[in-house]
C-alpha cells in the first residue's frame, strides 16, 4: 500500500498538477516535504512510495534525499538546528560559535539531545552569509530563520523549543 | 552529409562534420586530450575539467560583420581569457586550439592535484592499476607532492557491496558520473546515483537487488578509475600478468565480441585460467558493452565437473576408457549404420557442418536441437552491410514474441537506441515487457495466436484487424527499412514455425526483402542456432522426431536433462553416443560418452543472429588429449571409413565455404579483418573509452543471402486452443539467468537466478485456491513439477508463465491441472 497516497490523497494530486504530465519526477522535492513532515525524516518505504509516484527509481527519490541537508534520512530530533559554518559564515565567526553552542548543550555535531529534542547539525549556505553566525530550525512541518546569534541567544530559542515539545508531549 | 568545419589543432588544419566536439576532433586527428568524465558514447556534462585546452576564435569586427585581419592578412585569432573544457565545446570555422601549451599543462597539473585532494593513490592494491587513465595522468602531469594536508585527507570506506556482482571503493571514486550516467542514459537502469556533495558524495544504490541490472559490469570497464569493480574480478590478477585472447561470448545470439584475460597461477594448481571477460569493440554487434551473463557466464568452461576422459558402457555401467578404445568400440559398434544424430545450438558452425558431413556419408540425418523454427532465416535474414546500429529515423523494428532485455540484452539496447534515433518500433507480445516504453505501437494477441495477429498485419483487408494493427500496418508501408525480431516466448517449435513464415510473409508483402538494413532475426536459445539453420537441418525439439533404429550420436544436445521423458528414446537404438563437456543426463544413458574441448580452448566460429559469421580463438591451451567436436567426429567417420576433415578448422570452414552459397568467399583470413571503428577504445591513451577491448582480431563477415525456402504447407498454429477444464495453458518464457548447464555453474548469479515459478493473474489463481508465494503442483502427465506462485497481473486470463531452463520438463506451451501443494507438516 502507497501510504503517502492515502494519507495525502488530496495534497499529492495538488502537488501533481503543478506540473506536465511528462515531468512529474519534479514533484519529487515537495512530496519528500510532505513526508518528512509526517515522519519527522524520510524513510526507504517513503522513498519506495515517492518513486512510485513519480515514476522513477527509488535511487534516484534517495539521490534526492541525500543531496539536501534539508531532507533527513535518520530519525534525528524533533527540532534540527542547522548552523551555517560556509566560508562567508565562518569569517564571520561561526565555527566558533557552534563549538561554544556544542560545548554548552553537551553534544557533538550530528548527534541528538538525550531529551531526544535538539539534534545539531552543520550545513552549507543558506542565504544570511550577511547575518551570520546564523542557523535555521527544522521541525513541526515548519523552518524558521535565526539570525545574528550568539551561543545565549541560541541556548535561549533551544529552551523555547524543549518548551514547546514539552507542551506538545503533554496534549 | 553533414557540414565540414576546418580549424586548427596544436597547428595543424583538421576538418570534422560540424557539432564534433573538440575533444571528439582532436582524438580522430591523433591528438589526445586527456579526459574523466567525458565518454564519448554519452552526453559531455564537463564534470571534471581535465579536458581543458586553450582555444581561439577568429575575432568579429561588430561594425562591419567581417573577421578583422593581422597585417600579414591572416584572421586575427582572439583567445578566450580562460581555458575552456573541450569536451562540451563544438568545434567551429576557423577555430584554433591549443592542447600542449604551458598554460594547459599548469591546468592539467593543477586538476589532478585537485582529484588527488583525497584519492588514496593506492595504486599497487588497486585493480585498475596498469590501465587507468588516473594512474596515468598523475605520472604524466602530476606534481611530486600535493599542496593538500596529508592528514586531511577523507578516508572512506573501501568495500562498499553494491550489491553482490559490483563493489565500490569510495575512496578512490572521482565523482566524474560515468556510471551513473551510463546506467541513466544508456540503459534505462536508473539504479546508481550519487548521494550527498562534495567531499562526502557517494555512488550508492537502492535497487532490489542492489545495483539491479544486466548490464552493471559495464560501469567496472569505463570508471575511469579503481572505484568500481566486479566480484568475480577484484583482487584477481593485475593487468600486466593476464595475456588478452579474442573470443565471443556463447550465451545467446548477439554474438558480442569478447576478450578473455587469461593467466598461469599457483591458485588454480598451476593451470591457465580465464580471469575475467571484457567487451571487444565492435560497432555493428555490441559496440564497447556486454551483459552480465556474458561477462560472468564463462565459469562453465572451467567447471571441475567437466568430462576429461572418454566413457564405455561394460556391465551397465560406465567406466573410462581411452580415446583409441572408445574409438574402436564405436568402429565394431557403428560400421554401416545410419547416424541419427541431434546436434546443439552451442556447437561451432564446423561441427555443425561435420555431424552433417558423417549423417550423409553414413545414410542418416543430422537434426539440430531447437524449440525455435528458423528455415526461413538464411533467405530473410540480415545480409551484407547490415547494421543495427544505423537503424533510425524511417525504419521499422518489430519485435514479436520476444522479452528482449531478458532473451538478448544488448538486442534489447541496440532496439532501445535505434527507437531514441527515430525507427519506429512495434512490439507485439500478448503481456507487457520492457521495451513498451519505446514502442510506436504496441500490439497484444492470445498466446497461440501470433502468427495470425502478423497475418492481419500483413493482409491487404485490415478491415477485421484492430486499431493498433492497422496503425502499425501504416507505419510499415512508409518504412525504409524492417527488422523483425522473433523469440520464443510462448511458443514451442509448431508455433514459432508458423510466426516464422507470416513474418516472412509480412516483409515479401511489404518489399522489405533483400533491403540494406532489413531482415528477419530469431532470438535464438543458443549463440549458433543460426549455423545450424544455415545448414539446412531439420529441427527437432527431441527424439520423438529422429527415427528409431541406427546410431543415436548427440553432441551438445541433453534431451533426457531438458525432458526425463526422452529417456524412453534412447532404449531401442543399436548404439548411443553422446558428445558434451558433461556428465549430462542424455550422456548417462549413453553406450559411450565422449569429452570436448570447451570453445575457450579451440578455434571456431558462430554465426550470429544477424547472420554473422563471426570467429572466436582458443584463450587457453586445448586440454591434454581432448579434441574439439569437429575433429572428434571426423576422428569417429574416419574409423568408419569416412573422409571428413578434421585437421583445422579454418579448412572445415574453408570446405563449407565451398558447398554452401551462403558461406561463399568467406574464410578465417575474411573473418580477421578488422578496420578503424570510432569511437578509439582500447589504448593506454588518455582519452579514455574504458578497458573495452580494440578489436584486432576481426569483426566477422555477413553471410550472403541463402535461397529462397518452400513454405510449409501444415496449419502451423500451437495445437492447444482447446484448454480442458480445471486446466490452465501453461506457457513458457525465457529469463536471462537461468539455470542451464552453460550457466548454472557461475555460482556468483545464483542470488539472482531466475527461479522456477509461475506466473498467473490473480483472477485465474484466486478459483484454484493458488496464492502468492505458495506452491503449485503441476501435474504434466509423466513429469509432473512443482513451482512457486506469483501473482502478476501483465498475465493474460486462463493462462499461466514458466521459465525455461529451470527444471520445468517442456520448452512448449501445454496445458495442465495446476493446484495447491499442501504443506503436510502443518495439518
Ligand atoms: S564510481 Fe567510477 S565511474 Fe562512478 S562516479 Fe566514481 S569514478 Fe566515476
Ligand atoms: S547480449 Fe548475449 S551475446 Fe552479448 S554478452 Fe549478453 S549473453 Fe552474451
Ligand atoms: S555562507 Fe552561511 S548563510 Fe551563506
Ligand atoms: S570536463 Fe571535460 S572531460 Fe571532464
Amino acid at each position: 500500500m502507497n501510504t503517502i497516497l492515502n494519507d495525502y490523497a488530496d495534497e499529492v494530486q495538488a502537488i501533481l498538477a503543478r506540473y506536465p504530465q511528462d515531468q512529474k519526477r519534479s514533484a519529487v522535492m515537495p512530496l519528500i516535504h510532505l513526508v518528512q513532515a509526517r515522519d519527522g525524516y524520510v524513510t526507504k518505504q517513503a522513498m519506495t512510495e515517492i518513486a512510485e509516484i513519480v515514476g522513477i527509481s527509488v535511487t534516484d527519490v534517495a539521490s534526492v534525499v541525500g543531496f539536501y541537508t534539508l531532507y533527513h534520512e535518520e530519525k534525528g530530533g524533533r527540532y534540527h538546528l542547522q548552523v551555517c559554518t560556509d566560508l562567508p559564515c565562518a569569517l564571520r565567526g561561526a565555527d566558533e560559535f557552534l563549538a561554544k553552542l556544542c560545548e554548552n548543550i553537551g553534544i557533538k555535531v550530528g548527534e541528538t539531545t538525550p531529551d531526544g529534542v535538539i539534534t545539531i547539525e552543520e550545513v552549507t549556505c543558506l542565504a544570511g552569509c550577511h547575518h551570520a553566525p546564523m542557523f535555521q530550525v527544522q521541525g513541526d512541518g515548519a523552518i524558521t530563520y535565526h539570525e545574528n546569534q550568539s551561543v545565549d541567544s541560541a541556548l535561549e530559542i533551544i529552551a523555547e523549543l524543549r518548551r514547546k515539545a514539552a507542551a506538545q508531549e503533554a496534549e | 552529409m553533414s557540414k565540414m568545419v576546418t580549424l586548427s589543432i596544436d597547428g595543424r588544419s583538421v576538418t570534422v562534420p560540424e557539432n564534433t566536439l573538440v575533444v571528439d576532433a582532436a582524438k580522430m586527428n591523433g591528438i589526445d586530450i586527456p579526459v574523466f568524465c567525458y565518454h564519448p558514447k554519452m552526453k559531455p556534462v564537463g564534470m571534471c575539467r581535465m579536458c581543458l585546452v586553450e582555444i581561439g576564435r577568429p575575432m568579429i569586427d561588430r561594425a562591419t560583420n567581417q573577421p578583422v585581419l593581422e597585417d600579414n592578412g591572416s584572421p586575427k585569432i582572439q583567445f578566450s581569457p580562460k581555458l575552456e573544457t573541450s569536451c562540451t565545446t563544438p568545434v567551429s570555422e576557423g577555430m584554433v586550439v591549443l592542447t600542449r601549451n604551458d598554460k594547459v599543462e599548469a591546468a592539467r597539473k593543477e586538476i589532478i592535484e585537485f582529484i588527488l585532494t583525497s584519492h588514496p593513490l593506492d595504486c599497487p592494491i588497486c585493480d585498475k592499476g596498469g590501465e587507468c587513465p588516473l594512474q596515468n595522468l598523475t605520472m604524466r602531469f602530476g606534481s611530486k607532492e600535493g599542496r593538500f594536508l596529508f592528514d586531511e585527507k577523507m578516508h572512506l570506506a573501501k568495500h562498499v557491496p553494491l550489491g553482490e556482482l559490483i563493489w565500490l571503493d569510495r575512496e578512490r571514486c572521482i565523482q566524474c558520473a560515468r556510471c551513473v550516467r551510463f546506467q541513466h542514459d544508456v540503459v534505462d537502469d536508473p539504479v546508481l546515483d550519487f548521494h550527498n556533495r562534495g567531499r562526502s558524495l557517494e555512488i550508492m544504490t537502492f535497487s532490489e537487488p542492489g545495483f539491479g541490472s544486466y548490464f552493471s559490469g559495464n560501469t567496472t570497464d569505463i570508471c575511469p578509475v579503481g572505484a568500481l569493480t566486479t566480484a568475480d574480478f577484484r583482487f584477481g590478477a593485475r593487468p600486466w600478468e593476464m595475456k588478452p585472447a579474442a573470443s565471443l561470448c556463447a550465451q545467446c545470439p548477439v554474438g558480442c565480441n569478447l576478450e578473455y584475460t587469461v593467466r598461469r597461477e599457483a591458485k588454480s594448481g598451476g593451470a591457465t585460467v580465464i580471469k575475467r571477460a571484457l567487451p571487444r569493440q565492435n560497432e555493428s554487434v555490441n559496440e564497447i558493452w556486454i551483459c552480465d551473463k556474458g561477462r560472468f557466464g564463462y565459469h562453465y568452461t572451467q567447471d571441475p565437473a567437466r568430462l576429461g576422459q572418454p566413457l564405455v558402457r561394460r556391465d551397465g555401467e560406465l567406466v573410462p576408457v581411452t580415446f583409441e578404445e572408445a574409438l574402436k568400440i564405436i568402429a565394431e559398434k557403428a560400421a554401416h549404420q545410419p547416424f541419427q544424430i541431434l546436434a546443439g545450438g552451442k556447437l561451432s558452425t564446423e561441427d555443425l557442418a561435420a555431424l552433417r558431413g558423417l549423417a550423409q556419408e553414413s545414410g542418416g540425418k543430422a537434426w539440430l536441437h531447437t524449440y525455435m523454427s528458423g528455415g526461413f532465416t538464411p533467405h530473410y535474414g540480415l545480409s551484407a552491410d547490415a547494421n543495427l546500429g544505423a537503424l533510425g529515423q524511417g525504419d521499422a523494428v518489430l519485435v514479436a514474441a520476444s522479452d528482449l532485455h531478458e532473451e538478448a540484452p544488448i538486442w534489447w539496447l541496440r532496439v532501445k537506441q535505434a527507437a531514441e534515433r527515430g525507427a519506429a518500433l512495434i512490439v507485439m507480445n500478448p503481456r507487457p515487457t520492457r521495451l513498451k516504453k519505446y514502442a510506436r505501437h504496441v500490439i497484444r494477441y492470445a498466446y497461440g495466436e501470433e502468427s495470425l495477429a502478423v497475418a492481419a498485419m500483413a493482409e491487404e483487408n485490415l478491415a477485421l484487424a484492430g486499431e493498433e494493427i492497422r496503425a502499425a500496418a501504416e507505419t510499415l508501408k512508409s518504412a525504409r527499412n524492417l527488422v523483425i525480431f522473433y523469440g520464443s516466448e510462448g511458443l514451442g517449435l509448431t508455433g514459432s514455425k508458423g510466426l516464422e513464415q507470416a513474418l516472412a510473409d509480412l516483409l515479401e508483402r511489404g518489399g522489405f526483402t533483400g533491403r540494406e538494413n532489413s531482415g528477419l532475426i530469431g532470438v535464438w536459445h543458443a549463440p549458433n542456432l543460426q549455423a545450424g539453420f544455415e545448414l539446412g537441418l531439420p529441427p527437432a525439439e527431441g527424439l520423438a522426431d529422429l527415427p528409431a533404429g541406427g546410431v543415436l550420436y548427440l553432441a551438445a544436445a541433453d534431451p533426457a536433462g531438458d525432458d526425463p521423458r526422452q529417456a524412453a528414446y534412447f532404449s531401442g537404438r543399436e548404439f548411443v553416443i553422446v558428445q558434451d563437456l558433461f556428465l549430462t543426463e542424455s550422456a548417462k544413458l549413453a553406450d559411450v560418452v565422449l569429452p570436448v574441448l570447451a570453445y575457450t580452448e579451440r578455434e571456431g566460429t558462430f554465426v550470429s543472429g544477424e547472420r554473422r559469421l563471426q570467429r572466436y580463438y582458443p584463450a587457453l591451451a586445448a586440454r591434454p588429449g581432448l579434441k574439439a567436436d569437429f575433429a572428434l567426429t571426423a576422428l569417429i567417420a574416419k574409423s568408419l571409413g569416412y573422409e571428413l576433415e578434421g585437421r583445422a578448422a579454418s579448412l572445415a570452414l574453408e570446405k563449407l565455404a565451398a558447398s554452401q552459397p551462403a558461406f561463399e568467399g568467406l574464410n578465417y583470413l575474411k573473418l580477421a579483418e578488422v578496420h578503424e571503428q570510432w569511437p578509439q577504445v582500447g589504448g593506454s591513451d588518455l582519452y579514455y573509452g574504458g578497458t573495452s577491448y580494440a578489436n584486432r582480431q576481426g569483426l566477422g563477415k555477413h553471410l550472403s543471402r541463402a535461397a529462397k525456402p518452400e513454405p510449409d504447407a501444415a496449419p502451423l498454429r500451437e495445437g492447444i486452443r482447446d484448454v480442458p477444464k480445471n486446466a490452465l495453458r501453461l506457457v513458457p518464457h525465457t529469463r536471462l539467468y537461468d539455470a542451464g548447464s552453460t550457466f548454472a555453474p557461475s555460482r556468483l548469479l545464483d542470488q539472482r537466478r531466475a527461479r522456477r515459478q509461475l506466473r498467473i493473474h490473480p483472477r485465474s489463481a484466486e478459483p484454484l485456491g493458488l496464492q502468492q508465494g505458495s506452491q503449485a503442483l503441476i501435474e504434466l502427465e509423466g513429469a509432473p513439477f512443482t513451482a512457486e506462485i506469483v501473482l502478476d497481473e501483465t498475465i493474460p486470463g486462463g493462462t499461466a508463465l514458466y521459465p525455461r531452463s529451470l527444471g520445468v520438463p517442456m520448452n512448449a506451451p501445454f496445458h495442465a491441472v495446476v493446484k495447491p501443494v499442501f504443506d503436510k507438516s502443518a495439518s
